[in-house]
Formats: C-alpha cells, structure tokens, sequence
C-alpha cells in the first residue's frame, strides 16, 4: 500500500497524462443531477456530487449492448453464424466513482465471473477498467453504507482510493492496476499520511444517519420468509417500474434479444427487471411470478436472502440508497429490510396485519 | 438521387380502395408503382402501431385508404377511424415527421380515376421529400 | 389542505367501522421528504397513519383497477375524472366505490424543490400559500404557486367531478388564459426542429417504464412494448424504439388522459412526457369537444363519433 499527497494541480496534470494511456470516465455534471461519461480531454470529473442518479455499473455492464453479429444472406459463406463482436477493450479508467458503487462492482462480479460460469464481455470490460475511487465526505440521509458491508472510505473493488483533503488529495494505491495508473499520471508515491485516511474516515462515518440491520437474515427459514404475511402490504404501493432496479448499482439481471434488420442481425444483452411482468417469463407461457406481489417479494428476497445465503459475503446492496430516493411511491429497502429481518414466523399467525 | 424511388406502404380496405386499385388495373390505367399493398378488412382495423412499424422497417411513406363515411361495410367502422387517424396524424407531426410522408384518404371500388389520381399524388409527396430517416430503425452498431 | 388528515382518518374510521367498506386506499407518511406511500387500511384502528399534504401526486386510480372490494378511496380532481374512466371502461363498479372527494389547491414538485434548494432536502413544511424547505445550512421559503407541478398550475378541475363524501368546501377554480401555450411553440416549429426536439427530450429514458406504470391508464393485461408475437419495438436503447414507445404510450391514453401529472412525477429521469399526452387532450378539445372524465354517462372520445367529424386531412 503506497501513499501519495496531490496538490489540486498534480491532480488535474496527472489525469491529463493518464489519458494518453487511458480512456477517462467520471461524473459530469448535467442539468441538475451527475452522470458518469467519458470525459473530454483535459477535463476532470466534477467532484462536487452527491450520488449519481444512475449508478456508473453501464460502463462495465451497459443497459444494451451487442454481442454477437450474424447474417442470414445465404449467398455468404458465413451466413447463420454467429460471430463475436470486436469491442473496444483498451485500459480505462472510472475517476471518481463512489467506495459504494465500487464495491457493488466487486458484488457484480460474483455473478459474473462465478468460477463455473465467465461472462466473457463483462469480464473484458472489467479487466480493461481500473477504479479511481473518491472516498464520500458527505453521505445523504438516505446512505446507509456503513451497515450494508460498505462504507464510505470502503476500498473494496478500487485499485485507488482518493480522499479530498484540504485542497488537494490524498491517494492510496491499493493494487497492480492502481499503480499503473499513478505511474501513467506521474504521481510520485510515498508521501502522505496514513492517520488523516483514519481521520476521514471516522468521520464520514460518523456522519450516516441512516442504517439497515441484517443479522437475523441468514439464520431466518427461507420458505418462512418467502410466505410471509407482510409481503402483501410491502408491495402495494409498487407500480411495477424498473427504476429501483434500473438505477441500483449491483442488479445485474439480463434479458438476450435478437434484433435483424434487413438480412443482419446482431444479438443484444439488454438489462432486465425483475419488476417487469415478462421477467422470465418461459417459452411455455407459464410465468412464474405472475403477480406484483411474487415480483416484489423476488426482488427482496434477491437482495436480502437467496443472495445472502448462496455467497455468505452479506447482503446484495451497498446502501448507496438510489432505490429509496428514486421510488416513485417510496418503497423503501430499508423499511423492507427491517420487516424481514425482524421476522419471526412464530409471530406471524397472532399478528393481524 | 435521381434514381431513387420511394417505398411506400399502402393499406387499402378491401371493400373499396382494394376494388379499386384492382379496377385501375384491369382498366389498363398507367401510374408509378411505389406501393406495397396490404389489404385490411377495414379502415377501422388499422391500429397505430401498424403505420409505425411501416416506418421503423423503412417506408418512406405511409398511405391509408378505406371507404367514404356512410358507406363502410361494417356500417360504422371507417367513422372510427377518421377519429382516430385525425389524432394520429397530428401527433406524429407534432413530433416532427413530414407532412407528406403520411396520407388518408376515401377511394369507393368504383373510383379508379380517383385511386390513379391518388397514388400519383402520394407518390409525388413522397418522392419530394427524399428518403425517410425519421423513425426508420436501422441495425443497431456497436458502441 | 391543511386539517384534511385529521378529517380523512375520521370518514375512513367511521366507513371502516360501520362496514361500509372493505378497505380505504389513501396515503401514509413517507419515509423521505417529498414523498408519501400509497397503502390501505383495512381497520379502524389503523386509519391514524393516513396522511394528506402536497405530496400525495401519485394518482390513486390506479390501485383500483380489477379490484374486488368494497373500496374508499381519496380522489383530487384529476384522480376522480381517472375513475370515472375507470368506471366507463369497466375496470371497477361504480357500486364498489366510496369516493371521498379532496377539493385540492395543488402537489408539490419534488423535483423543483431540488433543483432550488441548495444541498440536500431535509424536511419541507407547508401552508396553503407557503412551503419551507430545511437544509443542512437553514430554511428557504418559497411561494407554493412557484413550486407547483405544472400540470397543477394549469390545472381546471381542481374539484372532483364525482364523490360520495366531500372532505372540505370546493374550492376555487383557476382560470388559466391558456394551458397549451408550451405545446403551440412545438407546434410551430419546422419538422426537423420538431424531430430534434423530442430526440432531446427522449434522449435520457432508460425505459423503465415508470411513465407507463404510473399511469392508471395503462392497465393492459401484456403493454404492446412487451409482446413478442409480432414483437412492436426493441427492447435495447434505441432511440427509435425509445421514440415509438413513448408515441404509442401517449396515443393509448388519448381522448382519457386528465393530465393527473403522475408519469412525470414518478419518471426518474425526469422527461416531461406530458409534453405528448397534453397534445393529444389538445386536439380531443379542439377536434371532438372531448375532456376526459367528466361524465360517467358519456363515452370516450376513441369510442364515438359524429359523422361530420373533421377530416379536411382526408384526400
């Protein structure tokens, strides 16, 4: 682990340099809110954010994208095969992302880079992207992080954590990738202090207001938990949209389409929602979440329960709190998360709602 | 560009416009032939989605014929349609599609003069408006 | 508005007591500022936790469609003009429903306060003429006129067409000289500005059709974006797949769009899609004489016609 102190200028000059060996994503500000994009030379990312509407997982997983081309003209010899799509995989680099959405990456690639099963397009793209993060001085009230195995100086899934500090930054070199990217920007390692990092980070973290409990969740009974009587009530309010999934930085459900026009076809990996009616919904025409209540309750359960006991790495969310914001009817995780880890199934029958 | 010719779709309803598409021939009248026909039980079958999916797939233009009000065969059919093709219409040049690109009109199976008259002159507003790029989807490229 | 809570808990104790309803649909508080939750009581005991302030813009026709029960449910203006088309289009018994009508002065724009308040809202206050946000760095009082949903702004019946209770006295009716002046400017520009404008507008959906859930409208057993067979549009994000739904969206609630402003409110992006649906209730004025939900006894604007209706536009 190597320190380096930057001025407000190394910082700026060292990106510039960077981006002679990498393309440069970060947040910029847009209208009223911040969005990750690639950004234009000479440009550094606009630090001065809260939380992106949308979390930065499309550079790595995008809503759509092709990956594989075909043509169905005969006259070709190659016609009817699929053939993969050449992408562009050379380094980049996210500057600026949260510790949150960071470690939501780390949580993304268990699925998929699962030691059975590799998805060879994110994994492409993950390999070719080195995490600068910026540590999160000033959680809003709906952050709840530090309690969903985060944090806001978190380092896990970041390859450099930056820390704004007076008017510079202080950076921590925390991998192989992370070194070669200082190197690219020329920052000269081994100077810094080890103590204002703790300083931060106790009290950024002093500061989260807001927080989830999720100890009784992997010793909770599963088909107890899927039955349960709240579920009805939880789910109510859901219209059914995409948008808590859509904008969450660790849903990582993917629906393959196949479009063609004329005699070429291409093949999409687009996002998918389990709130939507057709989310998986078979060939046969039996849909098993046919109700909005299964579809809600899978989407906790998910998060909150088949996760937590499939990988034992805690729960499916970073508390980055995109979904509690953006709900259109304010269905909050949090809530949903304390009405099942409460949940004793003993109780369930003498209490009446 | 001088040598393209537009792709216009056509929906013709088949208790009069059909007949009368199918008059003009049998009467050996001459016009250009752009039109793709598809025949609908009625003018009132034609649901927005059908005129659309024309344009995503590449029409260039739009043409929708069907009977004169009063005279549809399903007494009312056609009355519906009128209602709905009047909202349709300016909707989709409220968001921003050309004038001429999509058209209505009433043929009886008798009019084939008018059915000539017609087609030329769809073809003509097309064809002065060059090919469509508006709502065509084209093959998706990789970003 | 203010006193309506108090009132609402009263009316949806007494209906649930006497039985003369299943359950009561309202609001309950929200756990943000800004937001409230659509929920139902089923018991007397729990009406204390319905709320009623400038955030309830959720449309609560939509929690009715295909429903069983004996329902209560708050109705604004506009939530009230959406169920008597729910009525006409079948999606509940007129029999089945206690409409407690709220006489309504306008909701909040969360999106607005956001955009004028510097740092994070923490807690917004409101009176009938004021509303105060709290930030870390103090209060700011705004106008509650300058911090209306612009669909309230411009909006006619702030009375419900339709109730079996009334909550409070009607309360006055704006006059607005003319609610469609931001569609006129559309209209007057040339194709390709025209073309380019919606492709702005559009250009940050991530379909999540939040618009079209919103929407109490919108209550297709399978929405034509999810048909297969034929399949209408794409489902990646292509802006001409983008472009179609959002067209067709707008033309499915033609001739029965109130402009209740609840696609805009719960889009996450932040397109003002009414920018369609308000064209089209435009032209059902200005061709068919029509305005949705006002007569439960009168058919939609689609399912009518006059056999003089105008058709200029036909060769």
């Amino acid at each position: 682990m190597t320190l380096i102190t930057l001025d407000t200028k190394s910082w700026a000059a060292g990106l510039t340099a960077a981006a002679d060996a990498y393309r440069l994503f970060g947040p910029v500000r847009e209208d009223a809110c911040h969005t990750f994009k690639a950004l234009e030379k000479g440009k550094t990312p606009d630090l001065d954010m809260v939380n992106t509407r949308l979390s930065p997982k499309a550079l790595i997983f995008p809503q759509s994208d092709i990956i594989l081309e075909y043509s169905l003209d005969e006259s070709r010899e190659d016609h009817h095969i699929m053939r993969e799509v050449q992408k562009d995989v050379t380094p980049r680099a996210v500057v600026g992302i949260r510790p949150c959405d960071a470690k939501a990456t780390a949580l993304v690639k268990l699925n998929f880079d699962a030691p059975d099963v590799k998805d060879p397009y994110w994994l492409a793209a993950y390999e070719a992207t080195t995490f600068v993060g910026v540590a999160c001085d000033a959680p809003l009230s709906t952050c709840f992080c530090t309690t969903a195995g985060c944090g806001p100086y978190s380092e896990e899934g970041l390859d450099i954590l930056v820390m704004q500090k007076g008017d510079g930054f202080l950076a921590k070199i925390l991998t192989d990738k992370g070194r070669a990217f200082a190197k690219a920007a020329g920052w000269n390692p081994a100077s810094g202090d080890l103590a204002a990092f703790e300083a931060g980070k106790a009290a950024a973290e002093k500061k989260m207001v807001s927080a989830v409990q999720t100890d009784h969740l992997e010793a909770a009974d599963l088909l107890a938990l899927h039955n349960a009587p709240f579920w009805e009530k939880t789910a109510f309010a859901c219209l059914n949209c995409g948008t808590c999934t859509f904008s969450c930085p660790t849903c990582w459900c993917f629906d393959l389409q196949d479009e063609v026009a004329g005699k070429s076809g291409v093949r999409l990996k687009n996002w998918d929602s389990c709130m939507f009616p057709i989310f998986t919904v078979h060939t046969t025409g039996h849909n098993p979440r046919e109700t909005k209540v299964q579809r809600v309750r899978q989407r906790f359960m998910h998060k909150l329960k088949y996760f937590v006991d499939k990988y034992k790495t805690g729960i499916m969310c970073v508390g980055c709190g995109r979904c509690v914001r953006q709900c259109p009817v304010n269905i909050d995780i949090r809530k949903v998360c304390e009405e099942m880890n409460r949940f004793n199934p003993a109780d369930a029958c003498a209490v009446r709602d | 560009m001088s040598d393209w010719e537009p792709k216009i779709v056509s929906f013709f309803c088949n208790w009069c416009t059909y007949g009368a598409a199918d008059l003009a021939g049998v009467s050996r009248f001459e016009h250009p032939a752009n039109t793709r026909v598809i025949r609908v039980p009625c003018s009132g079958r034609i649901s927005p989605k059908f005129i659309l999916s024309a344009f995503m797939n590449g029409a260039d233009g739009v043409w929708v014929s069907g009977c004169h009000p009063g005279d549809c065969h399903y007494i009312e059919g056609n009355y519906y349609a009128r209602r709905k093709f009047a909202l349709f219409k300016n909707l989709i040049e409220y968001m921003g599609i050309e004038p001429g690109r999509l058209h209505f009109s009433w043929i009886s199976s008798a009019e084939s003069t008018k059915y000539v008259q017609v087609i030329t002159d769809v073809i003509n507003a097309v064809k002065a408006l060059g090919p469509n790029q508006q709502f065509v989807k084209n093959k998706a490229k990789v970003a | 508005m203010s006193g309506y809570t108090e009132k609402m808990r009263d009316i949806a104790r007494r209906l649930l007591e006497t039985g003369a309803v299943d359950m009561v649909i309202g609001f309950r508080k929200g756990s943000l500022p800004m937001m409230n939750e659509p929920c139902f009581v089923t018991r007397a005991d729990d009406a204390h936790c319905l709320v009623w302030d400038g955030h309830c813009g959720i449309n609560l026709a939509n929690y009715l469609t295909d429903r069983k029960e004996k329902i209560a449910v708050f109705a604004k203006g506009c939530d009230a003009r959406n169920m008597v088309t729910h009525v006409i289009e079948n999606k509940i018994k007129r029999e089945q429903l206690h409409i407690v009508g709220v006489p309504c002065t306008g909701m909040i724009d969360k999106r607005k306060i956001s955009a004028m308040t510097k740092g994070e809202v923490l807690a917004v206050t409101e009176t009938d003429d004021a509303v105060t946000v709290t930030t870390a760095g103090g209060d700011q009082r705004f106008d509650r006129a300058d911090v209306m949903q612009q669909n309230c702004a411009l909006c006619v019946h702030r009375n419900p067409v339709i109730y079996d209770d009334l909550l409070a006295d009607p309360v006055t009716e704006q006059t607005i000289p003319d609610r469609y002046a931001d569609i006129r400017k559309i209209e007057a520009m040339d194709a390709a500005s025209k073309w380019q404008f919606f492709e702005d507008l559009l250009a940050p959906c991530i379909r999540c059709y939040a618009c079209r859930n919103a929407c109490p409208l919108c209550y297709c057993p399978t929405c034509f974006v999810d048909e297969a067979k034929p399949q209408w549009v794409g489902k990646g994000q292509d802006a001409t797949d983008i472009r179609t739904f959002h067209f067709l969206r707008a033309f499915h609630c033609a001739g029965r769009c109130t402009d209740c402003g609840a696609c805009e409110r719960a889009c996450p992006m932040g397109i003002n899609m009414r920018l369609l649906t308000r064209k089209l209730e435009k032209d059902c004025q200005s061709e068919f004489g029509w305005e949705a939900g006002m007569d439960p006894n009168q058919r939609p604007a689609l399912d009518v016609y006059k056999t003089n209706d105008p058709e200029t536009f036909i060769k």
